[in-house]
């Protein structure tokens, strides 16, 4: 069933493989996308073949202490319940038998074997336990998450899929912006009800609400624990699932959509078994109701998961150290990091980032990230555990805001005029974040370099746009293309670009209206205008001013540009322009988290409100700032 | 002054002659001894980097200069690959050989800052392009290339590059003549474009070549030759030769 599964070091070579090469080669894309882009703690990785290839899903484990990355490939249409479990214990017997010096494990194959053989019947046995006690079970309210609940809700990392919707949701919030991602928790589809008592926002877990059914309560708590992690319900799970329940049988009511959620491909979200058993800790969880929460954060947000009987108690991870001995520990540099040392540490980075305006989720992701990244190291002498922490937090941050394409828009442009077409430009942003005035900024800098620029209004909405861009190009002297006002932009927009091709301008800037993210009607123009005339890029303007609101505003923006787009490549964010950086002291957050959430690179910095205020974006200094 | 000059002389032959002799004789031997550490610690350093674009086939070289052979493949670098060893094909020779350092810098443009922590101590570096699939990364690769032709390091140290076009043994591979042709040409764009860029942001401290004639690798400060390899078949002689020449045996 697998089709793949690889181990490999941090350095790249492949130490052990299972299976043949896939085409599309989907490892080297899970490491460029997903692994480089601090997003380890995700539960999965979907990946579709480029031409037509089959549709794969990949998960991982890592050994930070060898420095070794254990990956399995599978097809999507299988939802293979042994995974996770399969790779811990794989880490656990290579870990045993790995030398740095030696390149070939032909031995390891017997062993393996072993183990998938073992991992199998370990689910089919969890499987048939739990078509055993199912219960009906009314699917709870959403809750006004709490805070822990929300952090462990959204991160849910490995442990195999989380809910399947509910986490599809979170991980489509913060993968929509790739477009092709389905972005789903989990690939397991399990028919039983029950599962959705993960969906059940963990409220049910946790006993709040409707006391989960007390009959079930047991039962329900029994398959918790077959539950990855995932169980934690997401509150974002806006994509309201009312999944049928007690349907023991395959058939699933069509889920309805409250709001915006982005459409699922899985219908069932049925939450996955647990593999590895980690939801031992969830019955416990149930027993001691609102207490657990907190623990259970402690516990889930363990991506690649410990033991499974270090869960079984009720501390899992948490071991008391004295101050003496863990100083000697330091010292001597024996000490392997585990998510417990890990967690004071990262919680006190990420109130820092918060308070230097980063959005809370981007904020908690990113520190799940680092802690996968750091669990099972050793710990290097004389270091403390914080020290750590904050030298890995400070790559990690500069992997994040390092462009990983050129940004080099002056050659572009000169590529451009080589084939003999202008370069076009739109600018796309919410109400009132500076587009206007940053494009005629973006037009002075092309001047200054011989460029030749035109302007194309295509904000036909807002009084006065017309005028105040007719102004700009004015004052510059620089040929604009308007049509007025109550005219369809696309239709502005290509004539626009038209007119640059008569008349020779190498660059045109079109300028659209502001509109919110939610705005169905709006938001179908833009991408109407975008499919109609194809710009080179994409620019989104964003105030450096926006708190959490960014994380929403350009992941819907990047859904909305994909859903409605009619070519099967559609043209996402390109770029970001990030304006009124005057205006922020130190609180620079908002650059990261858009940056993290697009993965576009920032492009220009606008700051101030004359002609010059454009710059580039520091990324060194940003990362001191956020980090200071 | 001319009194100091007198009495000094007045001195100096005051001594007897065989103390000045001496003196003299330990100055000379402190200044050629610290002459010969200098000359000897600049050569000393046995670095060599392997740079490039994500998928040129750095990591495949790297185990192929140390065992021979790439083992079961390779995937993307998420860390440097760093190893001190003698040249594999040369472990067979008799005699006392230097080992090489060799550091496998990753190609993946979110881990390029990595490449600026080991260039102070390198000898050389060995810019691997893939010849294979060429002409899509031509434009990532010139920039890749620009970047550390201009480097303060590289241009100062006059540290010498090989441009090498891996994936040779393919057959629709580009001959290393095109490459360099294409590499010139395109560094010679982002050289005209660069340049251009206002003072506020300029991210390369040199400028490269003589301004109104187009760009040639010969105009280079630092050495920049074009050499063919395999890594997966191993043909990687002229690899090889390189890093002889840097590294003394």
């Amino acid at each position: 069933m697998l089709e793949q599964l690889l181990i490999f070091t941090r350095g790249g070579l492949i130490l052990w493989e299972l299976g043949n090469a896939l085409k599309g080669s989907p490892i080297d894309a899970l490491i460029r996308s997903c692994l480089l882009e601090e997003r380890s703690a995700d539960a999965a990785f979907h990946f579709d073949a480029p031409g037509g290839g089959a549709a794969y899903t990949l998960k991982w484990a890592f050994d930070n202490d060898l420095g070794l990355v254990f990956v399995a490939v599978y097809q999507r249409i299988f939802h293979l319940l042994y995974v996770d479990d399969l790779l811990a214990a794989a880490r656990r017997e290579f870990s045993q038998i790995y030398d740095p010096k030696r390149t070939s494990y032909g031995d390891f194959d017997e062993i393996f074997r072993q183990l998938q053989k073992e991992a199998e019947a370990r689910a089919e046995e969890m499987r048939k336990s739990k078509q055993a006690g199912r219960v009906p079970v009314a699917p709870s309210k959403k809750q006004a998450p709490s805070g822990a609940a929300r952090g462990s809700g959204k991160q849910r990392s490995s442990g195999g899929g989380g809910n399947g919707g509910g986490s599809g949701k979170d991980e489509c919030d913060g993968d929509s912006g790739k477009g092709r991602w389905l972005a789903n928790g989990s690939s397991n589809g399990q028919e039983n009800g029950i599962n959705e008592n993960s969906r059940a926002p963990n409220t049910v877990v946790k006993g709040k609400e409707n006391g989960a059914p007390e009959i079930g309560a047991f039962d329900v708590n029994k398959l918790q624990k077959l539950r990855s992690k995932g169980g934690k319900k997401t509150h974002t799970g806006g994509g309201g699932t009312k999944v049928a329940k007690a349907e023991p049988t395959k058939t699933v009511k069509k889920n309805r959509v409250w709001d915006d959620s982005p459409s699922e491909s899985r219908l069932d979200y049925t939450d996955p078994a647990n593999e590895r058993g980690e939801g031992h800790a969830e019955v416990v969880a149930a027993d001691q109701g609102e207490s657990m929460m907190d623990k259970e954060e402690v516990v889930s947000s363990d991506s690649e998961l410990e033991e499974d009987e270090e869960l079984e108690n009720e501390k899992p991870g948490i071991k008391k150290k004295g101050w003496f001995s863990s100083m000697l520990q330091s010292i001597s540099g024996n000490a392997v990091l585990e998510k417990s040392d890990l967690q004071p540490a990262l919680k006190a980075l990420k109130d820092r980032l918060m308070t230097k305006n980063v959005a809370e989720e981007i904020a908690e992701k990113l520190c799940e990230s680092v802690a996968a990244s750091l669990e099972g190291k050793k710990l290097g002498s004389f270091t403390r555990v914080s020290s750590t922490v904050q030298t890995a937090m400070e790559e990690a941050l500069l992997r994040i805001l390092t462009p990983k394409r050129s940004i080099d828009i002056l050659r572009d442009v000169h590529a451009a005029k080589d084939q003999g077409r202008p370069y076009v430009v739109v600018f796309v942003g919410v109400n009132g974040v500076g587009k206007s005035t940053n494009l005629a900024k973006v037009a002075y800098w092309l001047l200054q370099h011989n460029i030749n620029v035109m302007l194309a209004a295509c904000d036909t909405f807002r009084s006065g746009a017309v005028e105040q861009l007719r102004t700009h190009a004015r004052r510059l002297q620089i040929p604009i293309f308007e049509k007025g006002y109550e005219k369809d932009p696309a239709i502005v927009a290509k004539e626009a670009i038209q007119e640059a091709k008569r008349n020779n301008s190498d660059v045109v800037l079109v300028d659209t209206a502001g509109r919110m993210q939610d705005n169905e009607p709006l938001m179908r123009a833009l991408s109407k205008l975008i499919n109609l005339n194809n710009p080179d890029l994409v620019l989104f303007v964003g105030e450096a001013l926006v708190g959490n609101d960014a994380v929403d505003q350009l992941t819907k923006f990047n859904q909305r540009l994909a859903d409605l787009s009619t070519v099967p490549n559609a043209r996402l964010i390109d770029g970001i322009l990030l304006t009124k950086f005057d205006t922020i002291d130190d609180k620079v957050g908002a650059a990261l988290s858009m940056v993290y959430v697009s993965g576009a690179p920032v492009m220009f910095v606008g700051c101030g409100q004359s002609y010059t205020d454009l710059k580039k974006l520091n990324v060194k200094s940003i990362v001191k700032t956020l980090l200071k | 002054m001319e009194q100091l000059i007198h009495r000094v002389e007045e001195w100096v032959h005051q001594q007897p002659i065989e103390q000045i002799y001496v003196a003299f004789a330990v100055l000379l031997f402190t200044i050629s001894f610290f002459g010969l550490l200098h000359v000897l610690r600049r050569s000393k350093s046995n670095t060599i980097l392997l740079a490039g674009l994500s998928g040129s086939g750095k990591t495949v070289l790297f185990y192929q200069l140390r065992d021979g052979s790439p083992h079961l493949g390779t995937v993307t670098s998420m860390e440097p690959n760093d190893g001190t060893f003698v040249l594999h094909s040369e472990l067979e020779k008799k005699g006392k050989l230097n080992p090489v350092h060799l550091i496998d810098v990753p190609g993946h443009s979110r881990l390029r800052p990595k490449l600026d922590e080991f260039l102070p101590h390198s000898a050389g570096v060995i810019f691997v392009v893939d010849s294979l699939d060429f002409l899509p990364n031509c434009q990532a690769a010139a920039e890749y290339l620009y970047d550390m032709l201009t480097k303060a390091i590289i241009v100062k140290r006059k540290i010498p590059i090989l441009i090498l076009c891996n994936k040779a043994d393919k057959v629709t591979a580009h001959s290393k003549e095109f490459i360099r042709k294409q590499l010139e040409k395109e560094v010679d764009k982002l050289r005209t474009s660069r340049s251009a860029i206002s003072t506020a942001d300029i991210a390369n401290d040199f400028t490269l070549g003589i301004p109104g004639e187009g760009f040639a690798f010969c105009q280079c400060r630092n050495k920049v030759t074009v050499a063919e390899s395999s890594g997966l078949t191993g043909e990687v002689s002229q690899v090889e030769q390189f890093i002889r020449e840097l590294v003394k045996p």
